[in-house]
């Protein structure tokens, strides 16, 4: 059936150490990236403008890429070229964003009738670290309110708490993933990882839902929910890439940062719950239940 | 099958079409569900639907600033008596002696009863430090310490600042501009004002005058040219619009309260404004500013916006009739109306704003500010590459459902039920004119996505174990498929609410219409699908 179809795996192959050893490793390692860059930066994740304060001009000038940041008084953090001709967005640390405009009108060549500043975003530092602090705290209540459904659902401890780790490696690669991309944390990124705790349990919720509930070997349940939960996974995934990739030839920061996120977390979230959740299933199945 | 029959077996995917047909109205006919309360203006050029874009589709500036200042709560002040009865006078002490104190204009200064009964001192300017402010309570008799101080200032400061900022913008000529209060979660407050087509310097200028109008008498004391201010802008309780009254010179009329009005009259006749002073005034303005370097005696009104003097200008008799005439025989106050000068028409026009909306209580602390401006035609290139970005999203998500199944029975209604829950909730969002921004859109392909997750769960359950052969093993399957459903709508929503609820930037507008979208999805969009589903796989 499909062009495409989910392959069956025999997992009789691998015992669940086995098993678990490859997501828990890559979860080890992201984590090992995220503590280092604490470390050693201050921060797991490099903070964008939002959360570190800063100011992003949009501007529309013919004035060469190489030579917008001499227009300003302090050299910009970064110059990037949109989708559109002639259109560059340009970051600064600086919060200053009316002295920022000004010189960017004054110095830069103007295209035709189009205004120089397309676009002013300019965050106060101490702006950001309150918006951190809300992050965060979405985040943890979130995570929290989640962990609390899944408990809810399946009130037996192994399955609940698979659920729970493989959200939280779930979340823990994308960020690892950030700080080797140099991807900053933004507003858009924030989204896409509360998206991503939603998101990445439904396969989890699936798989437990089809092995624990209903009768029938557990490697059938185990290849029945898969074939739904892969189709479901690689569905978002390809619409996420193309929402990023699309959004990021626009210059479309929100929407390329989410599509990114939740691609790479649904691809972890693949890894976790196919080797990490089933592993643990499978022992709580054959053996947990007995003892 | 009877109609009725019909209409019982069909009724999630009826339902499903009634939302659709209500959501296609909601979007495309002019004042569609709610009549067009908005401003005429608006719908002039709204397009060619209902809905509604926010700045960041629309163009525009939104500010999000601070307001300055410290505030002393709760402070003991012996003017409250137990049975609530207000010392006026000894408040109005405190305040002329931390304004003394501190050296500080008279509006910088605040000392007010709240509401609940208590005194609350506030200080509008961040060069005075606490321990100043401080020990200015404490000249005042005041026991205070500078652990009774905070940063910030009060709820009733904030709402009266919000209710002015909302006067001036829309007075400035600007429909559709807002002005509201955002709290972050560790308590600090901030004020947000948004308003449409409008660059963030023009904003930043109007949000940065306090207002504060003054008249002022100038007139020789002991031989010296001294000032007196006799009226301020909270005496002056009706404004008319501006009129040019020669080429360089504009007036605004305006009425003083009845309070104000005996006091100004006195004020003026015991200064000699109405005698010897009657039209001798002779400070020239150059159309911008006053030149105060003349010889001799003047009796000038002068008008004052924050500390800046606008225009100059006498009292006249006018053959009998004139300001200074009433003013003697004390019939003024009869009719207390005025007009106060101004040099040119944005002068006229601001001093017009600036009376009406009254002054502004405190500075706004500009340093800490966060903005966002978007020039019209560069968020109306958003515009056209997020609905781009949206189609392109769909179209993958078809395709790769399609390469899944490979059976247009199957794959066709998936597709096209997901498209409906978008149209659904676009529907939804023209019709309590919410303000779609970039977020939303993300929102929207979110709720594609995760509609579409849902509808792959109904139809892997459903043609699982082989064909479906009667309506009773559709059902029992079809509500297996919903419990895993609802699990994972219930996980999205409650990963999504935090967000909805914290103010936290542009994003409220993705948790709104994500949580949205679920809801949608699982009452009415997911149910139909199954129904058409079963007519597809069972009917043959």
């Amino acid at each position: 059936m499909g062009y495409f179809d989910v392959p069956e795996i025999d997992y009789t192959r691998y015992s669940n150490r086995q098993l678990a050893a490859v997501p828990l490793a890559v979860l080890a390692v992201a984590l090992l990236v995220l503590s280092g860059a604490f470390l050693a930066y201050g921060t797991p994740v490099p903070l964008g403008m939002d959360f570190a304060g800063g100011t992003e001009l949009t501007v529309q000038t013919t004035t060469a890429e190489g030579d917008i940041g001499t227009a300003f008084d302090d050299a910009p953090e970064s110059v990037t070229g949109t989708g559109s001709e002639n259109q560059y967005i340009v970051q600064f640390s600086s919060t200053d964003s009316q002295a920022l405009s000004d010189q960017a009108e004054g110095n830069l060549e103007g295209d035709g009738d189009a205004e120089v500043v397309q676009s002013v975003s300019s965050t106060s530092a101490s702006f950001g670290q309150n918006s951190q602090q809300t992050a965060m705290l979405g985040l943890v209540i979130a995570f929290v309110g989640m962990s609390a459904i899944a408990f809810l659902l399946f009130r037996t401890f192994v399955p609940s708490i698979a659920i729970v780790i493989s959200a939280f490696s779930d979340l823990m690669i994308p960020l690892a993933f950030m700080r080797l991309a140099g991807i900053p944390l933004s507003l858009g990124t924030v989204a896409g990882l509360l998206m991503l705790i939603g998101y990445s349990v439904d396969s989890d919720i699936l798989l437990n839902n089809h092995v624990l509930r209903r009768s029938g070997d557990f490697y059938e349940s185990t290849y029945r929910a898969m074939r739904t939960g892969v189709t479901m996974t690689v569905t978002s995934m390809a619409a996420m890439l193309v929402m990023a990739v699309t959004a990021y030839i626009f210059g479309i920061d929100l929407l390329a940062s989410i599509g990114t996120i939740l691609f790479v977390g649904l691809a972890a979230d693949l890894l976790n719950t196919y080797m990490l959740n089933l592993s643990l299933l499978r022992w709580y199945k054959f053996e947990g239940v007995r003892s | 099958m009877s109609p009725i029959g019909a209409i019982k077996g069909n009724w999630r995917v009826l339902l499903l079409g009634a939302f659709l047909v209500f959501a296609v109205v909601a979007l495309f006919i002019p004042g569609g569900i709610v009549a067009d309360d908005g401003l005429a203006s608006d719908s002039v050029d709204s397009g060619p639907t209902n809905l509604e874009f926010g700045l960041g589709l629309e163009g525009g500036t939104r500010i999000r600033v601070p307001v300055a200042g410290m505030t002393a709560e709760d402070i003991d002040t012996g003017a409250v008596s137990d049975d609530g009865r207000v010392d006026q006078e000894r408040l109005d002490g405190v305040e002329s002696t931390l304004q003394s104190e501190l050296d500080l204009d008279q509006a910088d200064v605040s000392v007010d009863v709240q509401d609940d009964g208590t005194v609350t001192a506030e200080v509008f300017n961040d060069n005075v430090s606490e321990s100043e402010f401080a020990a200015a309570l404490q000249t005042a008799d005041v026991d205070a310490t500078e652990d009774d101080i905070r940063d910030g200032v009060t709820q009733s400061t904030r709402d009266n600042m919000i209710r002015t900022i909302q006067t001036k913008i829309n007075a400035a000529g600007l429909s559709g501009g807002t002005a509201y209060e955002s709290t972050t979660v560790s308590g600090d407050h901030y004020i947000v004002v948004e308003v449409p087509n409008m660059d963030a310097d023009e904003l930043r200028t109007i949000l940065s005058e306090r207002g504060q109008v003054e008249v002022v008498a100038y007139h020789p004391e002991n031989g010296t040219q001294t000032n007196d201010t006799v009226l301020r802008g909270g005496d002056i309780v009706d404004v008319d619009p501006p009129e040019q009254q020669g080429e360089d010179s504009y007036a605004v009329p305006v009425l003083v309260s009845d309070e104000a009005a005996p006091g100004f009259q006195q004020q003026m006749n015991d200064l000699g404004f109405t005698s010897e002073g009657v039209g001798r005034c002779g400070l020239r303005g150059d159309g911008e500013n006053i030149d105060f370097d003349q010889e001799g005696e003047h009796y000038c009104l002068l008008t004052v916006v924050d500390g800046e003097v606008v225009d100059a200008h006498s009292m006249g008799d006018r053959g009998g009739n004139g300001l200074a005439t009433d003013m003697r025989e004390g019939t003024w106050v009869n009719d207390p109306t005025f007009q106060m000068g101004a040099q040119n028409q944005q002068d006229a026009q601001s001093l017009s704003v600036n009376l009406r909306a009254g002054s502004l209580r405190a500075p706004l602390d500009f340093s800490e500010e966060q903005v966002y401006s978007i020039e019209p035609g560069h968020a109306d290139q958003f515009k056209q590459y997020s609905l781009l970005i949206g189609l392109l999203s769909v179209l993958t998500v078809s395709g790769v459902v399609y390469a899944r199944y490979t059976d247009t029975r199957v794959a066709l209604p998936m597709i096209v039920t997901a498209m409906a829950e978008v149209v659904i909730l676009l529907g939804f969002a023209a019709l309590i004119r919410m303000p779609l921004d970039l977020s939303h859109v993300a929102g929207f392909i979110a709720v594609v996505g995760t509609g579409v997750d849902d509808l792959v769960i109904i139809a892997d359950e459903v043609m699982d174990e082989g064909d479906v052969s009667s309506e009773r093993v559709f059902q029992s399957r079809f509500r297996k498929a919903f419990w895993v459903i609802g699990a994972a709508a219930a996980t999205t929503v409650v990963a999504l609410s935090p967000l909805a609820v914290l103010s936290l930037g542009d994003l409220r507008g993705f948790a709104i219409i994500t949580i949205l979208g679920v809801f949608i999805g699982v009452l009415i969009t997911r149910p139909a699908y199954g129904d058409i589903l079963r007519r597809l796989l069972t009917d043959r």
